[in-house]
């Protein structure tokens, strides 16, 4: 009989290991029956007092397979299994938790992601962290610059740095050999590669004689350019290239990963070959940017003030009136780089730590909910012998296969929002294009989950586990209720947060769209074009070819204006000068210090009438003018306030350039004033600004020029049109053609894209708040039943519960909108830089955020509301 | 006769290596021999001599092989390995440590 049961036993658990283990048993147990009997025994009660001696066979067994070294995995394989196998069996929380996770985790790292290329990325230079930009501010121009009247005096003195070297700028150039084509010319002094820490990767660097002013010309060609010209050939190194008709030795390849400490596009880099004993006598000099590496020990802001002496030196130099605004700056290049996007950087940052906290905090707000819901299962387990320990395992096995899979859809998701990201960028923010998830990314990413997991497990694995959880009274602690309140509140206030930021981005992205921009930008087609300096080398020979381009397009078909100008409104590139510059004949000066900026550009007479800015005052330009000896000049609105203060300035004689010689500072005779058009990129602070005419005098023309259509065609037919009549020309010229709406359009990509990351992520927030609330709701309700039984039971009508329901949810609702308006308050003026005539205190946004954030959150309460409400006392009373 | 006394933890592994150190013998046989030498004063749970023939076969001190018995019965047979018989020797000597250790205490106390 016994042996009957023990085969029944085995046949029941199979498993060979469990066989060997039974078959012990049983030759020990018969051993013991056999000397049980010999002692004079009964049969039966032989087989009693062996089995008595022995023990529990199956705790044995048990034991037997704890021993066993693989035991951890054969467990984890089994809480594994369990765990999924509960999580299949409540599809919405495990849902809710891994999508709370995945958005989490996905959006933290993609963020991380482009914010470390932007703020932390490792700049191709040797050494670069003592690499600093050095020179000269002023509110005209805030950033560094240097100019050549003083920069050698600098490098020649200077204590602070190993070396001090400089570059000129970037020009476009051209490669005029069989094959011509238009590069970007940057122009170096000597030691610009050494100082920057960068050896070419074939070849060498310029040499002392090459950087003088009659020297023989090199060049250093990019990666790019040598790659795309010469594919990759070495033999490339010696041979001439001919640069704007020069013969032009290249001397060496740049680095792959080369770039200038501006940022600015080079295929070439020719020195500079500057006459450094005129530049010395100069005033100012040539303009120039920068850039030294500090000795070691050496910080930027010891250098700063051992530059001191210097400076005042500088300043002696300086014109009148920029001394009392021009100051020195010395900053690390990676400041100068970024400095202009770090805020944005930083912002997003933040942005994504609240989605994260968020996020965490749903997860165990949902953890612990979970944990409360099921501490009877727990219970009964417990009872049944499961340890603590294993418990405690069981919790963990749960929260890291949950966790897992959120982290792993969230490396997902993040690297579809990087895509995102980089293709919805605007070109303006640097590196974003090379943003890439790396593995220390990754590794961020899942260290995050894991934190996430042993934190949930420990939540809602190490609560001790109450025997009276048996006895049918759910209760959950009051510790983890306050806890899970607290968590909702947090949630809320950080949604808020997100929203206010989000709404206030957005309103100032309509106020950038909706605003005037003082002309109609409605089917003009722009042309911009930049005649070579080898074929048009004249200005006799530039305003030639615009001017027969002219006679050949005014009168084309669909054309209604036709100017030319040298700059178009409203942002990019134009000239600008300093007010103080300006004077009036007969006049006394018109400021003391630099007076600030004052914008200007060279225009033909349709200028006006074909961007439709109007004239306020006396007359636009007229063709008869562009024939005078004299000179004409068309005021904005703001200039003419300024300088005439509501007198008539009609008929006035304007110097432009108040100290050059007579000869460069004719005077302007004012012809009108033109209402104010943007000019300050779309959200930037307008200048002041006036129009020169562009008369048939070579004088007055230039290689680039940017021809303005008023077309009533579509203008795609009025740009193929324009693009054949130039061919028709010249072939060899390069037309870059765009309505002024694109590039109206591209000048508000960067508040959009602003715009839509900040929406993007207050959203996620907002989701993610009202699935918290959601869920601590109706978990509040589900906790209650009994208690919503017993209240209707004794009269509480549907409208009661209701509404102890939602004086539930207020009681979180209302201190988490406090909470939030008061951190909304503190943080928003770190938006204000990226916002445009929004105050970052706006109360109609405050007003509005509040109100939705309390609307969606009511409308989360509603269902587990209305399913309280619905509750059938009879049923809820059995409860349990 | 005393009553039994509870094995300290870690003394039955001692004393499944010292009974096998005379002759291999299977489980039961292991458990009759200490009972006897002890003397009845060691009572094993029989069941939980296994789980520490078990552990002590995977830490590879004693190995088994399955033989036919005295009575002709298919018995699991435990004998010590070297390992094992140096693990022995090393037991011994903590256990006389422990022992005098102990016995100090108590002709001082």
């Amino acid at each position: 009989m016994f042996r009957e049961f023990l085969t029944r036993l085995r046949l029941l658990i199979a498993g060979r290991s469990r066989d060997e283990v039974d078959e012990e048993v049983r030759f020990h147990l018969e051993q013991q029956i056999d000397a049980n009997i010999l002692s004079g025994m009964s049969r039966d009660e032989a087989r009693r007092q062996a089995g008595i001696a022995f023990g529990g066979v199956e705790r044995t067994r048990e034991q037997c397979r704890e021993v066993r070294p693989g035991y951890w995995l054969e467990t984890l394989v089994q809480d594994v299994r369990y765990a999924v196998r509960s999580f299949w069996r409540n599809p919405s929380f495990s849902l809710t938790v891994v999508l709370t996770l995945t958005l989490g985790i996905g959006s933290t790292t993609a963020v991380f992601s482009v914010v470390d290329r932007i703020l932390f990325r490792s700049l191709p230079y040797g050494d670069s962290g003592r690499l600093v930009s050095v020179g000269l501010v002023a509110p005209i121009e805030p950033e560094e610059f240097m100019l050549g009247g003083s920069y050698y005096e600098w490098q020649d003195n200077q204590k602070p740095f190993v070396a001090l070297t400089s570059e000129i700028g970037t020009e476009p150039c051209d490669l005029t050999e069989t094959n011509p084509a238009r590069l970007d010319c940057a122009r170096v002094e000597g030691n610009f590669l050494p100082t920057l820490g960068v050896s070419p990767v074939i070849g060498r660097n310029f040499t002392a004689n090459e950087d003088r002013p009659n020297g023989p010309r090199a060049a250093l060609i990019s990666y790019g350019l040598w790659r795309s010209r010469y594919r990759l050939d070495p033999g490339v190194v010696g041979t001439l290239m001919r640069i704007d008709g020069n013969a032009t030795e290249i001397v060496g390849v740049l680095p792959n990963d080369f770039e200038m400490p501006r940022l600015q596009a080079a295929d070439v880099l020719l020195a500079q070959r500057l006459n450094v004993a005129a530049e010395r006598r100069a005033d100012p000099g040539h303009p120039m940017w920068a850039f030294a590496r500090l000795k070691p020990g050496v910080g930027a802001e010891e250098a700063k003030a051992e530059l001191g002496t210097l400076f005042e030196y500088s300043l002696r130099l300086a014109p009148a009136p920029f001394r009392k605004e021009v100051h020195l700056q010395v900053r690390s290049l990676r400041d100068r780089q970024v400095h202009e996007v770090r805020l944005a950087a930083w912002i997003l940052f933040g942005l994504v730590l609240a989605d994260l906290l968020i996020a965490s905090a749903n997860v165990t707000g949902l953890m612990l909910a979970r944990g409360a819901s099921r501490e009877k299962e727990l219970s009964v387990r417990s009872a049944l012998g499961a340890g603590r320990i294993r418990l405690v395992r069981q919790a963990l096995t749960e929260s890291f296969t949950l966790t897992l899979a959120g982290g792993i859809a969230g490396c997902l998701l993040a690297m579809l929002l990087l895509r995102i990201f980089v293709a919805m960028a605007p070109d303006g923010l640097p590196f974003l294009s090379k943003a890439r998830i790396d593995l220390r990314i990754l590794l961020f990413a899942l260290v995050t989950s894991v934190l996430f997991a042993i934190l949930f497990g420990l939540l809602s694995g190490i609560r001790k586990v109450r025997t009276d959880a048996l006895t049918g009274r759910t209760r959950t602690t009051m510790r983890h209720a306050v806890l899970r309140r607290w968590l909702v509140i947090a949630q809320i206030a950080a949604s808020m947060v997100l929203l206010a930021g989000g709404i206030l981005l957005v309103r100032s992205f309509w106020n950038i769209e909706k605003q005037s921009l003082g002309m109609n930008a409605e089917n003009i087609v722009t042309a911009a074009i930049t005649l070579g300096q080898t074929s048009y080398p004249t200005q006799e020979s530039q305003m030639a070819f615009f001017q027969r381009l002219e006679r050949n397009l005014r009168y084309g078909p669909g054309i209604a204006a036709f100017a030319i100008s040298d700059s178009l409104p409203p942002g990019g590139y134009h000239d600008d000068q300093i007010f103080a510059a300006l004077r009036v004949e007969g006049r006394p000066a018109l400021v003391s210090g630099t007076g600030g900026r004052v914008a200007s550009r060279w225009v033909t007479p349709e200028y006006f009438r074909a961007l439709q800015i109007p004239i306020v005052q006396g007359q636009g330009f007229s063709e008869e003018e562009t024939a005078s000896n004299d000179h004409f000049v068309v005021l904005s609105r703001a200039l003419a306030g300024r300088i005439f203060l509501g007198q008539n300035p009609i008929g006035q004689h304007l110097h432009l350039h108040n100290g050059a010689t007579a000869e460069s500072d004719p005077a302007y005779t004012v012809v009108g004033v033109a209402a104010d058009v943007k000019n300050g990129g779309l959200a930037g602070g307008d200048e002041p600004e006036y129009y020169r005419l562009r008369r048939r005098r070579a004088q007055d023309w230039d290689r680039d020029s940017i021809l303005i259509l008023k077309t009533t065609l579509p203008p795609g037919e009025t740009e193929a049109w324009i693009r054949s009549q130039v061919a028709s020309l010249d072939p060899t010229v390069p037309v870059n053609l765009k309505t002024l709406s694109e590039k109206v359009g591209k000048l508000a990509d960067r508040p959009r894209f602003e715009m839509l990351l900040v929406g993007f992520f207050a959203l996620t927030g907002l989701l993610l708040a009202v699935i918290g609330l959601y869920g601590v709701i109706s978990y509040f309700v589900v906790q209650r039943t009994q208690e919503i039984g017993i209240r209707m039971a004794v009269g509480a009508s549907q409208a009661d519960i209701l509404r102890l329901v939602m004086a539930n949810a207020l009681r979180l609702i209302v201190p988490g909108v406090t909470l939030g308006l008061v951190l909304t308050l503190t943080l928003s003026r770190f938006l204000s830089s990226l916002l445009f005539n929004v105050s970052a205190h706006d109360p109609m946004t405050f007003a509005g955020v509040m109100g939705l954030l309390i609307l969606v959150t009511l409308l989360a309460t509603l269902i587990p509301g209305i399913s309280a409400a619905k509750v059938n006392p009879t049923i809820a009373l059995r409860h349990d | 006769m005393p009553q039994p006394t509870d094995l300290l933890q870690g003394t039955l592994d001692l004393l499944i290596l010292r009974t096998l150190v005379l002759e291999p013998m299977h489980g039961w046989g292991i458990a009759q021999r200490i009972q006897q030498v002890s003397q009845e004063v060691f009572q094993i749970g029989q069941g939980s001599l296994y789980p520490a023939l078990h552990r002590l076969e995977y830490k590879g001190w004693i190995q088994a092989d399955w033989k036919a018995s005295e009575n002709n019965r298919k018995a699991k047979y435990y004998s010590l390995t070297r390992t094992g018989k140096k693990q022995l020797e090393v037991e011994i000597e903590s256990w006389d440590r422990l022992a005098s250790a102990v016995a100090l205490v108590l002709e001082q106390g």
